[in-house]
């Protein structure tokens, strides 16, 4: 296996937006209610125009959750998926759950003005719900219907609010206040939530625990090196998620004009 | 952009070179800096030949020989420090820097083995000014369906004034390892204390990690 660094910065940018359909489960442990409130009193008075992360103390608080359900449940539950699925299975098991988020996705397509995308959406959805065997094959991606990803996060920022502060969700991972909200709301676009039978509740709590399992599993290696060789875990995973969420904002297009000068570049001034 | 009449010719021989380019099926601005992309494609092609030696000690060993000699890591320390850099003692600055060469160096081969067998090629590069330049390479013949072959491998080049050159940092698909280390070195120094004390802790965090 090769490109641990490579493959966890593009799956950084992947993982924020799948791990929205695990939400339902996360928010309930969240630590000494006294002190996160303080937390974010404290917060609130920092000036946030040039501090990246003006939650930190809350963020890290809620880090330090993750990292409690990421050691004891995720990984161990990431691995034993690994040992008793073949990769075969475990990339139809993607595309599955990918299908079933096509509701959501259609939505925010619709919402987006996205007409084309949100036809393609659509096409994609009845070719490989039916042929595709319920979305664990993507034929329709064989008849040249690429697959894409949308959620509310995106199109709260394509209509042009900011993301707000840094925010860090166990579970859910690095994120921002608009993103947060986003994926909220991206459950509240799933049909299946208003159906309330057993059945239906199990359907959702295994699929969200699925879908947990199958974005922790491909990033077993990668997190885990990023871990070992980094002095402030925490801050080695907002630098990465904030780099490349910079490139999200500008369409997935890479620019240059915003890195910061490395070394004493003005002692050249004169010779440019 | 001004406009000048003496750009005429330059901007003809850009627009020949660019359709060329097109024709040739290749992508590249017109704003390359030819030097610069030769410069990374030899240590790529260096690096190409250390990361096919099959002891794993050897490769390691020639993988920092390369950082050592085109790394150009005492700016990229003191860039590392942000806005402590100018707070910490000269005994501080001199005791952090050979530190985090060998960090860094670990983190490079790191980054670098996952390229064991692969060539990487350079596909072009910007000039974000005449002395900072970025150049992206890809994997060479990657094999059909490998998902980690469209991923860019950035690197950026500093011109020296004499016009030599070195290199600044590396990256994949705009996310540079540089920044990430800046991001984790001020927090270590602010999450203790902050400037000269805040520094004492890293010093100290950063050799228990090397292992000096």
């Amino acid at each position: 296996m090769r490109g641990y660094f490579l493959q966890a910065c593009a799956a950084m940018t992947l993982s924020v937006v799948i791990l929205g359909g695990t939400a339902h489960a996360q928010l309930s442990n969240a630590g000494n209610a006294e002190t996160l409130s303080e937390d974010l009193q404290k917060a609130a008075q920092t000036p946030t125009s040039d501090v990246p992360d003006p939650w930190e103390g809350f963020n890290r608080k809620m880090f330090a959750t993750h990292m409690f359900l990421d050691n004891n449940l995720l990984v161990p539950g990431a691995k034993a998926y690994r040992a008793v699925t073949p990769a075969k299975g475990r990339k139809g098991i993607r595309k599955f759950l990918h299908n079933a988020r096509t509701p959501s996705i259609l939505i925010n397509d619709i919402l987006q003005g996205e007409w084309k995308r949100a036809g393609k959406t659509t096409s994609r959805f009845f070719v490989n719900s039916t042929v595709g065997f319920l979305g664990f094959a993507d034929p329709a991606a064989h008849l040249g219907i690429e697959s894409h990803d949308e959620d509310f996060g995106q199109t709260l920022a394509s209509w042009g609010v900011s993301s707000g502060p840094y925010l860090f969700l166990p579970l859910l991972g690095p994120s921002s206040i608009r993103d947060g909200i986003g994926a909220g709301v991206d459950i509240a676009f799933d049909p299946l939530i208003y159906i309330d039978t057993d059945p239906a509740r199990f359907a959702q709590y295994s699929r969200a625990g699925m879908t947990g399992l199958s974005v922790r599993e491909p990033l077993i290696e990668p997190l885990e090196d990023i871990q070992e060789k980094s002095l402030d875990y925490y801050a080695s995973l907002r630098s990465f998620y904030l780099q490349a969420r910079k490139r999200e904002i500008n369409n997935g297009r890479t620019t240059y004009d915003d890195l910061p000068d490395i070394g004493e570049f003005e002692e050249f001034d004169d010779l440019e | 952009m001004i406009k000048r009449p003496q750009n005429i010719t330059r901007r003809l021989a850009l627009a020949g070179a660019s359709i060329a380019i097109v024709l040739g099926g290749a992508i590249s601005p017109a704003w390359a800096d030819r030097a610069a992309e030769d410069y990374i494609q030899g240590i790529l092609d260096e690096a190409f030949v250390a990361l096919n030696v099959e002891n794993e000690d050897e490769k390691l060993d020639a993988l920092a020989e390369l950082v050592d000699k085109y790394v150009d890591e005492r700016r990229v320390a003191i860039f590392t420090l942000g806005q402590y850099a100018r707070r910490i003692t000269d005994e501080q600055k001199e005791e952090f820097i050979p530190l985090f060469k060998k960090y860094a160096t670990i983190v490079y081969q790191d980054a670098l083995s996952n390229y064991s067998g692969e060539h990487l090629v350079v596909t072009g590069s910007v000039d974000r000014s005449e002395r900072d330049i970025i150049v992206n390479s890809k994997v060479a013949n990657a094999r059909p369906g490998d998902q980690w072959a469209e991923i860019v491998v950035h690197w950026r080049v500093y011109r020296n004034r004499d016009g030599s050159m070195n290199v600044l940092d590396a990256g994949a698909e705009n996310i540079w390892l540089a920044l990430e280390q800046r991001s984790q070195f001020t927090s270590v120094i602010a999450n203790n204390g902050g400037g000269q004390k805040g520094m004492d802790a890293l010093i100290k965090q950063l050799r228990d990690q090397v292992g000096a």
